[in-house]
C-alpha cells in the first residue's frame, strides 16, 4: 500500500505534475492553478500547455505563449502572496518545432538531418508520426527537467480519449523502429535480392508487396528514404525515449486526473484511470471541476418545501410582495423560486452522484480527491486561478460557491 | 436575420457531423437521420471507431455490426465503421487475394506498422463512406438518399477531412493517390456534402467551433453553412421575473420561511441558475460572431436523450431554419 497522497505532498515531493483528462473539464486551468500554488510556496514553477491557450496567457497577463518559458510579472505574483523565491512561468509547446529539434539533435550528420527535414513523408507526417504530438510534449518535459531551471513543471496534456498516447508513444515508436518491416524498408535492395528470402519472414515481405500495390512504388521509396535517414539517429532517439519514459513513471512525477461532473465526463475519467493504472503511471489525485454545490450547510434537500406546501408558498409570496406595487405576481414568483431551487438541488445531487465512483476509486488508492465548485464566471485572470488553487489546496474544499 | 435562402439539411447527400466529445454529436447524427427518414428518405447513420451508441439511441439492441449495417428504425440503417474492417474490405477489393489479405491482417508487423501510421484510419473511413454513397440497389437507384456520419472526436474534426488532401499531395502516383482524390472530391462537393459542427454554449466549445469553421474554410473546401448548438438551457424564471434571484437576495435575513431554506440560500441557488443561463446566452452570441454562421439551437432535455421521442424533438429543431442571432 502506498502512502496517502495530499495536494500539499504533491507539491513538496514531485518535480513533474502531469494533468490528464478529457477536453472541456478545466484541465489547463487546473494545471495553471497547481503551478501558481507551487510558486506561492516558494518554488520556481512552470506550466506547459499544449493548447493554444490564449485564455491562459491572458489570465497570466502574458502575450502569446511560445516554445520557450515566459515569466509572469513579479508585481502580479506579489499581489497573490508569491514570495521572492517563487516564480511562475508559462509556455506553449510547439510540437513540430520540438520534433524538428529532436531530429537536429540526433541526426548523425548535417546531410542526414536535412534529408529528414526535407523528406516529403516527414513533412507530412511529423506532427502525427507515431503519436509524435504526445511524444514531443514528453520530450519537452524531459528537456526542461534536465535544464533544472524549474523546481516544478506542470504539464497540461492534450485532451484525448486515449490520453495515455503520450506515455505509449515512445514505446510504440521504438517498437516500430525495431520491427522487421522497418529493417526491410531500410534495405529494399536486400528484400529484392535472393538473400532477403532467407533472412526475412514471409509476412513482412507480403506487407511490402501489398503497400506497393496499393500505394505505388514512389510512396515506398519516399518512406524508405525517410527511414534510412532516420536510422542513423535511431540509437540516440531510443535511449532518449527510454529515459523520458523512466522519468514519467518514476518517483519524481505525479499524475493528476481532472474531470467534470457533466454527463459522460465522469465515465470517461474512470476509463482514463484504468489506462493510467495499466500503464503504471503514479496517480497522485483527482480534481473534479465545476461541481454544483449546495450553498447551505445542511446539504441539498430532497424536495422543497418540506411540510405544508401552501404555507411555504404563502410565506415566501408575502415576503416577496413587501414593498412591491399592488400588481406584483407574488404567488407566481414564490412558486417559480421554489421550482428553481428544486431544480438546482437536483443538479447538486446529480453532480454528487456522478463523481461518487471517482471518489471511491481515489480513496481506495490512497489518492487525494478534490472538488472545485462551479464558479459564476469562467476563470479569466490570476484572481480566478487563485480561487481554483485555494479550492484544490486549501481548507475551503467545500466552501459554498456563493458565500464570498 | 433569418437566412431564408439556406437550403434544408435534407437537400444534402452527405452530412458529416463534427464536434468535440461530449457535445452530443452522436445524438445529433441520430436525430437528423430519424427526421430525414420520417420525411421519406432512406438514411444511413454511421459512427466511427469502437463505440456503438447509435442503435441504443434508437432504442434498438446493439448487434455486432457487419458491412451491411443494422436497421434501427423504418428507413434508417445504422453502421459502425471500423478502420481495420474497412481496410480488410478495401484490400480485398483492390487485390482480390482474400488469403493474402487475411494473412496480412493477422501479421503482427503489419499491425505495428498500421498502429504507428497516421492518416490511414481517416482515409479508409472516408473511403468507406464514398463507397456507401456510391452503392446502388438492383434497380439502379442509390441505396441511401442521405448519409449522416458521426465523425471521430479525436483532435479537430478537420484532421479527419484533411487526410485525403494530404495524401494527394504526399503520394506521387498510384491507386492510393487516385482513391484519395475521389474522396477529396466528395468532401469538396459543396452541393452534396455539408460539414455540420455541433457545439455547446460554453467557453471552450465556442472557441473551438470558431477555429473549426475557420480551418474548414481555409483548408478543406468543405461546405459549412450553420452551427448546431446543443443542450441550450431554457430561462430559469418566468417572463417578467428575470430578476427573481435579486428579489430573493433583498429579503431580510430573518424572514421566516416554513419548510424552506433561508432566504440567502434561495437567493444563492437562483443566482447561480441565472448567471449560468446568462453565460449560456453570451456564448451563443459568441459562436454566432466567431463563426459568422447562423445557429440551430437545440433545447436541453432535462430527462436526457433516450428513445425515439427525444430524437423527434431534436430532429424537428434541427430542421428549423437557423437563426442569425439567439433570441
Amino acid at each position: 500500500m502506498r502512502r496517502a497522497e495530499t495536494p500539499d505532498g504533491l507539491l513538496a515531493s514531485r518535480r513533474i505534475v502531469v494533468c490528464v483528462g478529457t477536453g472541456g473539464v478545466g484541465k489547463t486551468t487546473t494545471a495553471a492553478a497547481i503551478a501558481l500554488e507551487a510558486a506561492r510556496r516558494g518554488r520556481r514553477a512552470l506550466v506547459l500547455t499544449i493548447d493554444p491557450a490564449r485564455r491562459l496567457a491572458d489570465a497570466l497577463g502574458l502575450g502569446p505563449l511560445g516554445n520557450e518559458p515566459q515569466a509572469i510579472a513579479r508585481r502580479h505574483l506579489e499581489a497573490l502572496g508569491v514570495p521572492p523565491a517563487g516564480s511562475l512561468s508559462a509556455m506553449m509547446l510547439d510540437m513540430k518545432r520540438t520534433f524538428d529539434d529532436l531530429v537536429r539533435r540526433f541526426a548523425d550528420s548535417p546531410e542526414a538531418r536535412d534529408r529528414i527535414l526535407h523528406n516529403r513523408i516527414y513533412q507530412h507526417v511529423s506532427d502525427a508520426l507515431a503519436g509524435s504530438a504526445e511524444y514531443s510534449a514528453m520530450e519537452k518535459v524531459y528537456e526542461l527537467s534536465e535544464r533544472r531551471e524549474f523546481d516544478l513543471v506542470v504539464v497540461d496534456t492534450p485532451p484525448s480519449q486515449h490520453a495515455l498516447d503520450f506515455l505509449e508513444a515512445p514505446a510504440r515508436l521504438l517498437e516500430f523502429l525495431d520491427s522487421r518491416l522497418v529493417h526491410l524498408l531500410l534495405h529494399p535492395a536486400l528484400a529484392a535480392g535472393r538473400l532477403g528470402f532467407r533472412i526475412f519472414q514471409r509476412g513482412a515481405r507480403q506487407v511490402l508487396r501489398v503497400i506497393e500495390r496499393v500505394s505505388g512504388l514512389a510512396f515506398l521509396e519516399d518512406v524508405s528514404e525517410f527511414l534510412l535517414a532516420f536510422e542513423g539517429m535511431a540509437e540516440g532517439f531510443q535511449e532518449r525515449a527510454r529515459r523520458v519514459r523512466a522519468l514519467l513513471l518514476g518517483p519524481d512525477t505525479g499524475f493528476v486526473l481532472t474531470a467534470g461532473p457533466a454527463h459522460g465526463s465522469a465515465e470517461q475519467a474512470e476509463a482514463l484511470l484504468g489506462w493510467l493504472e495499466q500503464a503504471g503511471a503514479p496517480l497522485a489525485g483527482i480534481v473534479v471541476n465545476r461541481m454544483r454545490v449546495w450553498p447551505g450547510a445542511e446539504g441539498a434537500p430532497a424536495r422543497l418545501p418540506e411540510g405544508d406546501p401552501e404555507a411555504a408558498v404563502a410565506a415566501l409570496a408575502a415576503a416577496l410582495a413587501a414593498g412591491e406595487a399592488p400588481g406584483f405576481p407574488a404567488q407566481q414568483a414564490a412558486r417559480a423560486a421554489i421550482a428553481a431551487v428544486n431544480e438546482y438541488a437536483a443538479l447538486v445531487r446529480r453532480d454528487a452522484r456522478a463523481v461518487e465512483p471517482l471518489r471511491a476509486r481515489a480513496r481506495a488508492r490512497g489518492c487525494f480527491f478534490r472538488r472545485v465548485p462551479e464558479l459564476e464566471r469562467d476563470v479569466h485572470d490570476l484572481a480566478g486561478l487563485d480561487r481554483i488553487a485555494r479550492h484544490v489546496f486549501g481548507e475551503m474544499e467545500l466552501e459554498a460557491v456563493h458565500g464570498r | 436575420m433569418a437566412e431564408a435562402s439556406l437550403p434544408s439539411l435534407l437537400e444534402r447527400r452527405l452530412v458529416i457531423v463534427t464536434g468535440k466529445g461530449g457535445t452530443g454529436k452522436t445524438t445529433v447524427t441520430a436525430a437528423l437521420g430519424l427526421a430525414a427518414a420520417r420525411r421519406g428518405r432512406r438514411v444511413l447513420v454511421a459512427e466511427v471507431g469502437r463505440q456503438a451508441q447509435l442503435p441504443t439511441l434508437f432504442g434498438a439492441a446493439t448487434t455486432t455490426p457487419g458491412p451491411e449495417g443494422q436497421p434501427v428504425h423504418p428507413g434508417v440503417t445504422a453502421m459502425r465503421i471500423d478502420p481495420y474492417a474497412a481496410l480488410a474490405e478495401y484490400l480485398g477489393l483492390q487485390l482480390g487475394l482474400r488469403g493474402l489479405v487475411e494473412r496480412l491482417l493477422r501479421n503482427p508487423a503489419f499491425h505495428q506498422l498500421m498502429d504507428a501510421s497516421p492518416g490511414w484510419r481517416e482515409l479508409i473511413t472516408l473511403g468507406k463512406v464514398w463507397h456507401l454513397e456510391q452503392m446502388q440497389d438492383p434497380d439502379g437507384r442509390s441505396r441511401f438518399d442521405l448519409l449522416v456520419i458521426d465523425a471521430p472526436a479525436t483532435g479537430h474534426g478537420l484532421t479527419f477531412l484533411d487526410v485525403p488532401r494530404v495524401v494527394v499531395s504526399a503520394v506521387r502516383a498510384g491507386p492510393l493517390r487516385r482513391h484519395a482524390a475521389l474522396v477529396e472530391a466528395m468532401i469538396a462537393d459543396a452541393e452534396q456534402t455539408l460539414l455540420l459542427p455541433v457545439a455547446l454554449a460554453e467557453e471552450l466549445p465556442a472557441r473551438e467551433t470558431a477555429e473549426l469553421v475557420a480551418g474548414a474554410r481555409e483548408r478543406t473546401g468543405i461546405a459549412v453553412d450553420r452551427v448546431v448548438v446543443n443542450a441550450v438551457a431554457r430561462p430559469p424564471f418566468p417572463p417578467g421575473l428575470e430578476d427573481l434571484d435579486q428579489r430573493l437576495a433583498r429579503l431580510p435575513g430573518e424572514t421566516l420561511l416554513p419548510g424552506l431554506p433561508s432566504a440567502s440560500v434561495l437567493a444563492a441557488c437562483t443566482a447561480h441558475l441565472r448567471q449560468r443561463f446568462a453565460l449560456n446566452r453570451e456564448y451563443l452570441a459568441e459562436i454566432a460572431r466567431g463563426t459568422g454562421l447562423p445557429l440551430v439551437v437545440l433545447p436541453l432535455l432535462p430527462a436526457g436523450v433516450e428513445g425515439v421521442r427525444a430524437l423527434d424533438v431534436l430532429g424537428a429543431a434541427l430542421l428549423e431554419a437557423p437563426v442569425g442571432e439567439p433570441r
